[in-house]
């Protein structure tokens, strides 16, 4: 019996290899074979989901097998409550970005393929406990995404490829670097290499992991921090994002935008917080700064984009920018407004390159002088496309809405506080951010959709089909649950959102464990060391099946 | 116990929600199944229905609010939570009170006229249920705004009044203009809304340091419990609060220096103008004041500033009007001095004196637009004054109940706006709340208050000439119009060239056949010329004119009382707002006894001196010709060229800022660098030339090497690591 979690990872994977094997020449029989693949796998997730307890912080279906004992190397996977939701954002988007690809018409096995590859690296990085598993997931989703620019792209997509493939390697090899310091580390201090993730964290919440090598922390931390601030991507790492957005095709601008990115954050999340809690509070500043110049500088680029495209691919480093200033305020209410934000940009980015890819399936075009009184021509495309703008817009009400206001909150908060040398002058100047985004989106709708439409070939253009209204009405459910009804989000996300707050932020011994059995993380986020928790015993090795039985 | 009818509070804002949700799914169906007469009877009258139940349903819960003792009106109904973190907690909460309920009625009551009044102004419009649908949803989230228990209800219902303003600005979205007045206003809006997200932090951050047990943060009665104490012992923070707060409430109340969405957001529908920036919307930043007076209060400076902001913008706008031409237009810049007027009352510490202005404000000013409205559409939707002229001849009822309206506004003794203008400026002359370093800054405006009056009454005077009396029928006596205005309509009349993309495999684009089939849209233009004959409105438009008018005649008296009349109730308003009246002011001003004196007359000789000024109709320094106008009154026309230079400011230099940042450091700097770096490795400069060459598969292979390297190299540094111990 596989349990559930590489199901999760396998099941893309086998999809894949089936592929592999028809014919060329029956494309609706490749299309249908990726579909069914990812409907099966958003299926699994949603049963995982069923049976996730969001009451602890601990990891959850945990699946261990020893890889490469030498180097203390495992097959190591679970789920807590910051990658539970990553892995549905996941197996969410693949059903869409297969299902919009109907469209590709070209090398469609290898494209179903390639995107069904994606889907499995994509799900292992969200999964991996382990750090070198985490890396070779990590790596593993930039060849499908390259081929997919590279292949499927616009015209320059063999430099935007290219672009992507080198920023985002040249990242993460420094985190390859550090990784192996981490197990070099904890050689010289237990006398075992480890690269599991969870053995690592509990030697430092113990505080006996970076005793003596101190001085090694800030650089690991930037070692780790580098890779993650490119996937974000954060100023000043973020000019291979437009091209490659722009180059790719829809399906891979969904995925890019809405999973690839959200590896960053989560990134932080689940690394730089519980790892580098002794250098994480002094650079809170500076990676803050970064933040702000990102929204700033993300949302004043984007208002003078003449491709939609681009447009949102700026908006993206602005609102990526958002969850980086709520995690890093390392506030509680920052940290869920940064958690539940990545989410969210998922959902209305994601939704918006799928509206920008039906338009550009139709038209050919995705610039801004070809546009233009498109509301009259497209009354149902133009209200999806108003509800998806105002959820990126931030409208209260909205899902957009929830994560910028707590992060802005949380913040604000520690700025307050005075928290690790930050004044409330930063998350006042990054609250003007939303006042840009409002001039990009809606300079955006206007010049799409407002007007009189002149252009002739828009003047025969029919309104978007049934199928497609369905292929967006879950982004538009998804955005008004998100924002009237967070609290689903949230209960799910708590514990393990404020266990990771503590990790970073209290000092050694007082730190919530992965592994010690007695720590729990209460209602009010603080850590409650007891022999009886509520919750019933995580065995080692849970499988799916006989778990609940 | 408590009074079972509370409970139906939730319908107040769940009808109008209704009648939205109705309007968005069922409008076009029920419009195409019925025929365009009887759909739109139909839908309009179901639009209607929404408002007026939640006026219903208003009425009967603040009849038992007003059952209860003063010091209990403050009832809390309790729903779901919105947002519960750790951290905080937004539950959806609704507030029974006075203030809320005062607006409620204002808001359904007044709303449900224009709703009426709207069904007859829009009934030629295709678009009917869009209208409705939008004028519903404004009106729920107005209702969240004033009803909402904590700041972030509010806030929802702030930024989604700003979102339904935005759409029904550019409800004609064919013209750019109106889109563009649109994006304005949302986004000068999102200015303030940032303001008052500042102060929101501000206080969630104070309670929270404060280690309050009840984590609703931002609910009115954690805040008036909590707030108080720790402003005492940090009187900055209610300053800060204060200003934060205040910067909101001058966006959506169009105060300078964010007044300057309001004129362009004449560009809406009538209707639109009068419920949205008129009556409504735009006191929501009077009502934030008087809901969050606790840190006024507090704060002498912020008063100070709110004082002064108020005026000025009072002043202002008022000189702005006199260089319009545009009969909405001068009632925009009137509305906006008005909310000037208001912004006095609350910065001298006279909270229910403002609400008092709101209210009669909104009788009057939504009576205005409505009358401005059916004179557009008597005029053929010409707004230009200069066009008019003994319109009173014409369409008299419209003509008797604007005359209300504007003798109110001017402050003829015993109608509404006299009432709450001379307690604005009654309470300004005796109040020591807003002082400045020692300056009472109350006291000088109320002083100045009287010029901001005068102005007033003059301007509004114009208007009214202009429009029903003087000398000529203006409209035939129009120059002739310059035909190059016209151009540019026929140019892109349908090209029948399609753009070769090959054969439509997916149906994206109407066939020739379903082209010719499409109904071609008849946008027949009646232009005004010299034989055109106004007609009188449809009694759906002129019954909520003449309800208005009542309201502006009288409702001043009904809220105040006076002592001519002596068995009518004195200070109903005051005693219903406020828990505990203060007794007579105390303390005297030199000459306080003229102020009554010249608060009744003010609004006389502006009427007399406006009225000898254009009793003739228009005069030639006002006319069509631009050139021989006034030096002084075109700039005021022009709104002293403030508006020119911010939106320059804003857009030339933003737009300049913008593509500098991507041209320049976006594609040099960092690019540049990148691609520098990227010149070193002469292996990847080889990879570029071959990838435009567009060997994909070649490529491809050499990813794949790449890719086996780099995982070989992981495997030797582990080797190595792993060797040395």
């Amino acid at each position: 019996m596989i349990p559930i979690l590489s199901w999760l990872i396998f099941i893309p994977l086998i999809g894949a290899l089936a592929l592999a094997v028809l014919p060329d020449d029956r494309k609706d029989l490749a299309r249908g074979t990726a579909l069914v693949t990812t409907i099966l796998t958003f299926g699994l997730s949603i049963i995982l989901f069923s049976k996730f307890n969001g009451e602890t912080f601990k990891f959850q279906f945990v699946e261990k097998i020893p890889w490469i004992e030498k180097f203390g190397i495992s097959y190591h996977l679970g789920v807590d409550g910051i990658s539970i939701w990553l892995v549905m954002l996941t197996t969410f988007l693949m059903v869409i970005s297969v299902w919009f690809s109907r469209y590709v018409n070209q090398k469609v096995k290898a494209y179903m393929a390639l995107l069904l590859l994606l889907e499995s690296a994509m799900l292992g990085v969200f999964l991996s406990l382990d750090l070198i598993l985490f890396f070779v997931f990590f790596e593993a989703t930039l060849v499908p995404m390259y081929f997919l620019i590279n292949i499927w792209g616009g015209e320059r997509r063999a430099y935007a490829a290219l672009k992507f493939f080198l920023f985002t390697a040249a990242g993460s090899i420094l985190m390859l670097v550090g990784m192996v310091m981490l197990a070099w580390i904890h050689q010289q201090q237990f006398g075992s290499m480890t690269f599991d993730l969870v053995q690592l964290q509990s030697s430092i919440a113990q505080g006996e992991f970076w005793t003596g090598f101190l001085h090694l922390q800030a650089i690991v931390f930037w070692f780790f921090m580098l890779a993650f601030l490119v996937k974000m991507p954060m100023f000043p790492f973020h000019t291979w994002l437009p091209d490659a957005h722009v180059e790719a095709p829809t399906a891979g601008s969904i995925i890019l935008a809405g999973v690839l990115l959200k590896m960053g954050t989560y990134g932080i999340l689940r690394f730089i917080m519980p790892l580098f809690p002794d250098v994480i509070g002094q650079f809170v500043l500076p990676v803050m700064i970064l933040a702000v110049i990102g929204i700033l500088y993300g949302g004043i680029v984007a208002a003078v984009q003449p491709d939609v495209k681009k447009l949102v691919a700026y908006s993206s480093v602005a609102h990526m920018g958002f969850v980086v200033l709520g995690i890093f305020s390392l506030t509680q209410t920052g940290i869920q407004g940064g958690a539940i934000q990545q989410l969210n940009h998922g959902v209305s980015t994601g939704a918006l390159f799928l509206m920008i890819g039906l338009i550009y399936e139709r038209r050919h075009t995705r610039m801004f002088k070809d546009f233009g009184g498109l509301k009259a021509q497209m009354p149902i495309y133009a209200m999806l496309f108003l509800i998806i703008m105002l959820s990126s817009v931030g409208l209260p009400g909205t899902n957009g809405f929830i994560g910028e206001f707590l992060a802005l909150m949380g913040a604000f908060q520690a700025g307050f506080a005075g928290m690790n040398g930050l004044t409330v002058v930063l998350p006042a100047i990054a609250a003007t951010g939303v006042i840009v985004a409002a001039v990009y989106l809606l300079i955006m709708f206007k010049d799409m959709f407002y007007g009189p439409n002149n252009n002739s070939e828009n003047q025969r253009l029919k309104d978007i089909k049934p199928w497609e209204v369905a292929m967006i009405a879950p982004f538009i459910i998804l955005i008004f649950w998100g924002g009237l009804q967070p609290a689903v989000f949230f209960e799910r996300m708590d514990a393990s959102l404020n266990a990771a707050r503590l990790m970073a932020t209290t000092p050694a011994g007082e730190r919530p464990n992965w592994s010690e059995k007695a720590h729990e993380i209460s209602a009010e986020g603080n850590l409650v060391v007891g022999e009886a928790t509520s919750f019933p015993d995580i065995p080692e090795t849970h499988f799916a099946t006989e778990g609940h039985h | 116990m408590q009074n079972p009818i509370f409970n139906q509070v939730w319908w107040i804002i769940g009808l109008p929600l209704i009648g939205f949700l109705i309007q968005c799914f069922f409008g076009k169906n029920v419009i195409e199944a019925l025929g365009p007469a009887k759909g739109k009877r139909v839908m309009g009258t179901l639009a209607v229905l929404a408002i007026a139940g939640s006026f219903g349903i208003g009425v009967a819960i603040i009849q038992a609010l007003a059952e209860l003792p003063p010091h209990d009106r403050g009832v809390i109904q309790t729903g779901l939570d919105w947002i519960r973190i750790a951290g905080i907690r937004i539950p959806f909460e609704l507030r029974i009170d006075p203030l809320s309920m005062t607006m409620v009625m204002v808001i359904t009551g007044i709303g449900s006229l224009i709703h009426l009044y709207a069904t007859g102004y829009m009934a030629e419009e295709k678009d009917y249920p869009r209208f409705f649908a939008y004028l519903n949803l404004f009106v729920a989230f107005m209702l969240m705004l004033v009803l909402g228990n904590n700041l972030a209800l509010l806030f929802i219902g702030w930024e989604g009044v700003g979102l339904c303003s935005y759409l029904l600005i550019g409800f004609w979205y064919k013209d750019f203009a109106n889109s563009i007045a649109a994006n304005k206003a949302f986004i000068v809006n999102r200015i303030g809304d940032v303001g008052l997200a500042l102060g929101m932090f501000l206080i969630v951050a104070l309670l929270a340091k404060e280690g309050i047990a009840d984590q609703r943060y931002l609910s009115y009665d954690v805040i008036f419990k909590a707030l108080p104490g720790i402003i005492e012992r940090e009187p900055m923070m209610a300053t800060a609060i204060a200003l934060c707060l205040f910067v909101g409430a001058c966006g959506k109340s169009a105060q300078f220096p964010l007044y300057l969405w309001l004129p362009d957001a004449m560009a809406g529908p009538t209707p639109v103008s009068a419920l949205i920036h008129a009556a409504t919307m735009v006191t929501a930043g009077v009502v934030l004041l008087t809901r969050m007076q606790i840190v006024f209060i507090a704060s002498p400076i912020a008063s100070a500033i709110v004082v002064i902001v108020g005026l000025f913008t009072a002043i202002f706008a008022a000189l702005i009007a006199f260089g319009q031409t545009d009969i909405k237009k001068v009632l925009a810049y009137s509305t906006v001095s008005q909310l000037g007027f208001m912004f006095i009352a609350c910065g001298v510490g006279a909270y229910w004196v403002g609400m008092f202005h709101v209210i009669t404000h909104a009788f009057f000013k939504a009576l205005l637009f409505l009358g401005s409205g059916a004179v557009i559409h008597a005029m053929a939707h010409d707004q230009d004054m200069r066009n008019y002229g003994k319109l009173q001849k014409y369409i008299p009822i419209t003509c008797a109940t604007m005359v209300i309206g504007w003798i109110a506004i001017a402050g003829i003794p015993l109608t509404s706006g006299w009432f709450s203008k001379e307690e604005i400026l009654h309470e300004a002359l005796f109040s020591h709340q807003a002082m400045l370093g020692g300056f009472n800054v109350g006291l000088a405006a109320g002083w100045i208050g009287f010029v901001a009056a005068l102005l007033t009454a003059i301007y509004m005077t114009r208007m009214m000439m202009l429009t029903f009396w003087g000398g000529q029928e203006r409209w035939r006596l129009i120059p002739a119009k310059n035909h190059e205005d016209h151009h540019g309509h026929d140019k892109h009349h349908a090209h029948a060239h399609h753009e070769d993309h090959g054969p439509d495999e997916h149906a994206f684009f109407m066939t020739d056949e379903e082209m010719a089939a499409q109904p071609h849209e008849h946008e027949h233009h009646h232009e005004l010329d010299e034989n055109h004959k106004p007609h009188e409105v449809p009694v759906s438009m002129w019954f909520p004119l003449v309800v208005l008018a009542l309201f502006s005649a009288g409702s001043g008296l009904w809220l105040k009382g006076h002592e001519w009349f002596g068995s009518v109730p004195k200070n109903r308003l005051e005693n219903w707002l406020v828990e505990h009246p203060h007794e007579a002011h105390h303390g005297t001003i030199k000459y306080g006894e003229l102020v009554p004196i010249l608060g009744m007359w003010i609004g006389v000789a502006g009427l007399i001196l406006g009225a000898l000024w254009y009793m003739r109709g228009l005069p030639k320094s006002e006319g069509w010709d631009l050139a021989r106008w006034n030096p002084l009154r075109r700039a005021a026309g022009n709104q002293f060229g403030y508006d020119a230079a911010m939106m320059n400011a804003g857009i030339e230099g933003g737009g300049t800022l913008a593509t500098w940042l991507w041209k320049v450091v976006d594609s040099k700097v960092i690019d540049g660098a990148v691609n520098g770096i990227g010149g070193l490795l002469s292996g990847v400069s080889k990879g570029y030339g071959w990838l435009q060459s567009g060997y994909t598969r070649g490529y491809a292979l050499m990813m794949l090497a790449g890719c086996a390297g780099l995982l070989g190299w992981i495997v030797y540094a582990i080797n190595n690591m792993g060797g040395k111990g």
